[in-house]
């Protein structure tokens, strides 16, 4: 017989290395006399899109066409080191330090621009790569500037360092003053059909909500809350490594399952942006907040349609038979 | 040993050994590294190629065994001046994280695509069952392949 069940979950995440770790990340921009605007970060491609991201924030801060941006990196040798790829954190970190590099940048196209243009700052006005100080008077594009201002030895490139400051949570207490440098939210619910034959488990639907507090690019972040709940799922349901006196027994994907596309829920995800205020933009990370969710929201769920409170992972077949039986 | 074949519609002749398998030959004697190598026991899909209008993981198929044989791959679908449309459709629908796996769903798709160009989300998971993806929950691999099917039927046959 086929058994509904609906199960919720939430979840609270703090980022970054957090209590008192000196995490942090660099980043360099510079506006090349080739009409590019380099940005140098060594992050690698993952997560909400870094590439991406980083290209958004850039243009954004620098008022320019996203198509001049390129990043140079990923790569210690080329840019000066983001921290790690991992813990939740390469959105917030590199994108504040890539957002206060870029607004380093803006700042020396207005003191250079105004000293050009002999104007004051609200009289000049900067935007899609050009400068002016009205708008029937001369133009100059950040290249040419870039140009003016090498003349005078100097470089429209600026270097700038995220390095926010957490704490180490009381031992006795678990409180602390910050912790980490801020948390991700995000609630989700399970519809599931459990065939109690066979001891079955299919996830028909996962609607969820995340607190990304600015979704810098939304595409990727859904992408993320998919790739992440699959995951949880391949955890809650099927991911089991056998070991045996110290050895692996299951080092394969024929014995060790993880999800296929013929394993996937319906999907209905949203976004809740609800500003972070120390994020770039405001945005927080996603990545490993959305793993979370699904084991506790599918034992729920378990629950929910059988009446049996599996309390180990993975939940398999053979433990919702196990325990229907034992209900007996 | 040595033997002819096909790659992307240009003939080689290469010299290779007994052991050498059509991964192997793809990826070092060939130099084209768009197909990778995940499991290399034919459970992850990630270096899956179209051997003789077939859908094979180049991990199991010995090079020798592709003598005389047409290979396609991932390069011979499009670059950067011209992508294939499921190539388009992958960056336009966000199906791309890290992209390890993309290459053999990409082949995996193109494959299902010659041989039906109106699947349906059944058709769609179940030729790529083969293909294993950790990243993106394939969610938007499902909706790339769907853009595909449509781009090519609109007019984008010249691209195939």
């Amino acid at each position: 017989m086929k058994k509904q069940g609906r199960g919720m979950a939430s979840i609270m995440f703090g980022f970054g290395y957090g209590e008192g770790f000196p995490d942090h990340s660099i980043a360099e921009v510079e506006i090349t006399k080739d009409k590019r605007i380099k940005v140098r970060t060594a992050g690698a491609d993952l997560g909400q899109g870094f590439l991406t991201t980083m290209t958004q924030i850039a243009a954004e801060v620098l008022k320019i066409d996203p198509s001049y941006i390129e990043i140079v990196g990923q790569d210690t040798h080329k840019a000066k080191n983001s921290g790690s790829t991992s813990a939740t954190r390469q959105t917030f970190f590199s994108g504040n330090a890539v957002r206060e590099a870029a607004e380093e940048v803006m700042g020396k196209i207005y003191h250079y621009g105004s000293l050009y243009f002999n104007s004051n700052h609200p009289e000049l006005t900067v935007k899609d790569g050009e400068l002016y100080a009205c708008d029937e008077c001369e133009k100059i594009t950040y290249w040419e500037l870039a140009e003016i201002v090498e003349q005078r030895g100097k470089e429209l490139k600026a270097e700038a360092t995220f390095f926010p400051k957490t704490y180490a949570p009381d031992r006795k207490t678990g409180q602390g003053e910050k912790i980490y440098v801020a948390y991700t939210f995000m609630t989700q619910v399970m519809d599931i059909e459990v065939d109690t034959d066979t001891g079955l488990i299919e996830v028909m639907n996962v609607y969820t909500a995340l607190d990304v507090g600015r979704a810098i690019n939304p595409q990727n972040v859904h992408g993320q809350i998919e790739g992440g709940t699959v995951q949880g799922l391949g955890m809650a349901m099927m991911e089991d490594q056998v070991i045996e006196e110290g050895i692996t027994i299951n080092a394969d994907m024929t014995n060790y399952l993880v999800p296929s596309i013929q394993d996937i829920p319906n999907f209905e995800s949203t976004l809740i942006e609800n500003n972070d205020s120390g994020g770039p933009f405001g945005s927080k990370g996603v990545g490993e907040p959305t793993i979370i969710g699904a084991s506790p929201a599918l034992s729920n769920a378990v629950y929910d349609a059988i009446g049996v409170r599996i309390k180990s992972l993975p939940i398999t077949p053979e433990k919702i038979l196990n325990a229907l039986e034992e209900k007996k | 040993m040595k033997i002819s074949l096909t790659v992307n519609g240009e003939k080689r002749a290469l010299d290779v050994k007994p052991e050498t398998r059509l991964l192997d030959l793809i990826r070092d004697d060939l130099g084209l590294t768009g197909t990778k190598e995940g499991c290399g026991k034919g459970e992850c899909g990630a270096c899956t190629v179209i051997m003789n209008n077939k859908v094979v993981a180049s991990c199991l198929v010995l090079a020798a065994q592709a003598d005389g044989a047409e290979i396609k791959t991932i390069e011979g679908l499009g670059g950067k001046d011209k992508l294939h449309p499921l190539q388009q459709a992958f960056i336009e629908k966000g199906a791309v994280q890290c992209g390890f796996c993309i290459p053999g769903m990409i082949m995996s798709s193109k494959k299902l695509l010659d041989e039906n160009i109106n699947p349906s989300e059944e058709d769609i998971k179940r030729g790529l069952s083969g293909n294993i993806c950790r990243c993106t929950g394939y969610v938007k691999i499902v909706d790339a392949v769907k853009e595909a099917a449509h781009k090519i039927k609109s007019g984008g046959e010249e691209n195939v």
